[in-house]
């Protein structure tokens, strides 16, 4: 059966001019999230993405101070903050494959953040997860990647505290598990709190700041949600891409 | 066209290099994208130093997760812009200072910077790209061109347009749909 993208193609076009807000927020999260692992609509999303960000080149550029990049480069001299991928060749870039698997590498690297964070810094706890009871306006929307199945968005206003928290067809997370979400922060993992989907499903909101957050990981945990991450993450979103 | 595709083959290889922590890399990449990218924020902020404190977070962002770049959802220069674009809007939102920005006529914002714009163009090697897309701008029906620049330009959201412009919310985002689509098909034939 052929899915209907009317209000998807509609809602994502606006999105990648920045411009969605209001309920469509949240329209467009509960559109992905009921559409599943839609191509049409990662292809939907990716060219009106590519068309956005091609607008910037209408622009006359403007001279800016060379000594930026030293200033970059002086401020994060440091080694890798995620591990580096194997090396690949230009034309694999395109390759369906090799993103599949580069997507895989990219959790790993999440997760190799995670372990050496665990042994050299204290993470810091926030708040547990509560129920959602009618998620704020919210103006981004990202969605999670990884090896593990089922659909995982993000949706939250930057500048503003919480964020809303969609998943569907996620698989249970064993018996005395709970999924558990990580904010990285400074290449530091803080938790956002812990699910347990019904019937694959969650719909929450997360009562914590996305301020600072550089991506975004979900662990299987004890039931009784630690503090720290013990296990390697099953979907992570990279937030700086938003 | 040829010499776009290998501009993005050349973009997406000093992206690789980055990922070995190669500084000279990073300073390629940054000579080459962040005079575009300061137009843009600066275009949406309408600050110098915002604007380039918005450049230097998001080439930093690059510098510290190249990784977050995926080939498959675009170009690396789309999606460079597109974490200058987002930081902006937030920026001018978190003010609240877009209703007074908004005030400026599309037609005068949308004038050539001064100075020197032409020397850094050929600097930066991407005329014949601003060429097509000022084009693929131009042969928009004007109604789908105001709505994609208010809300890609001056930071705008659908509401805010619709409120500013009186126009119901459903046609603001119908219009751009429509503008988008138009841009994307104009676009298609420039190589990634």
């Amino acid at each position: 059966m052929t899915r209907d993208h009317t209000t998807i193609e509609e809602l994502l076009a606006v999105q990648a001019l920045a411009g969605l807000d209001g309920d469509d927020v949240q329209t467009l999260a509960a559109e992905r999230a009921s559409h599943g692992d839609c191509e049409e609509c990662s292809r939907l999303e990716a060219e009106f993405s590519e068309t956005a960000g091609r607008l910037a080149f209408s622009l006359e550029p403007m001279p800016i101070d060379d000594a930026m990049a030293d200033r970059i480069l002086a401020e994060s001299p440091a080694s890798p903050v995620v591990a580096p991928e194997p090396a690949t060749t230009v034309d694999d870039l395109g390759d369906r494959r090799e993103r599949r698997v580069r997507g895989w590498q990219a959790a790993v690297g999440v997760a190799a953040v995670i372990a050496v964070l665990l042994v050299a810094v204290a993470v810091i706890r926030v708040d547990r997860t509560t129920a959602i009871a009618g998620a704020s306006t919210t103006q981004r929307l990202v969605t999670f990647s990884g090896s593990g199945e089922g659909e995982l968005a993000v949706a939250f206003t930057p500048g503003e505290s919480g964020a809303v928290l969609w998943g569907s067809d996620l698989p249970d997370p064993g018996q005395d598990k709970v999924y558990e979400i990580w904010m990285i922060q400074d290449g530091t993992p803080v938790s956002g709190g812990c699910f347990r989907p019904q019937d694959g499903q969650v719909a929450m909101s997360v009562d914590a700041s996305l301020e600072g957050t550089d991506a975004m990981a979900v662990t299987a945990e004890p039931a009784d949600c630690p503090s720290s991450p013990s296990g390697e993450p099953v979907k992570t979103a990279n937030l700086t891409l938003v | 066209m040829g010499m776009i595709d290998i501009s993005e083959a050349r973009d997406r290889d000093l992206l690789l290099r980055l990922r070995d922590r190669d500084e000279d890399a990073f300073r390629g990449l940054f000579a080459r994208y962040a005079p575009t990218a300061k137009a843009l924020a600066q275009r949406v902020v309408r600050q110098s130093h915002l604007a380039e404190e918005i450049v230097q977070e998001a080439f930093m962002a690059v510098w510290r997760n190249p990784e977050g770049y995926d080939a498959e959802r675009g170009s690396v220069k789309s999606w460079l812009m597109g974490m200058v674009h987002h930081r902006a809007v937030d920026l001018v939102r978190r003010e609240e200072s877009y209703r007074r920005r908004a005030e400026d006529s599309i037609p005068e914002a949308m004038q050539e910077q001064v100075d020197h714009a032409e020397e850094v163009v050929q600097q930066v090697g991407l005329p014949e790209e601003r060429r097509i897309v000022r084009a693929a701008l131009d042969e928009l029906p004007a109604e789908q061109r105001d709505v994609l620049t208010l809300m890609y330009f001056e930071g705008m959201s659908q509401s805010q347009i619709a409120e500013r412009t009186g126009l119901p919310l459903g046609t603001v985002k119908s219009r751009t749909l429509l503008g988008m689509r138009r841009m994307r098909a104009s676009l298609e034939g420039i190589e990634r």
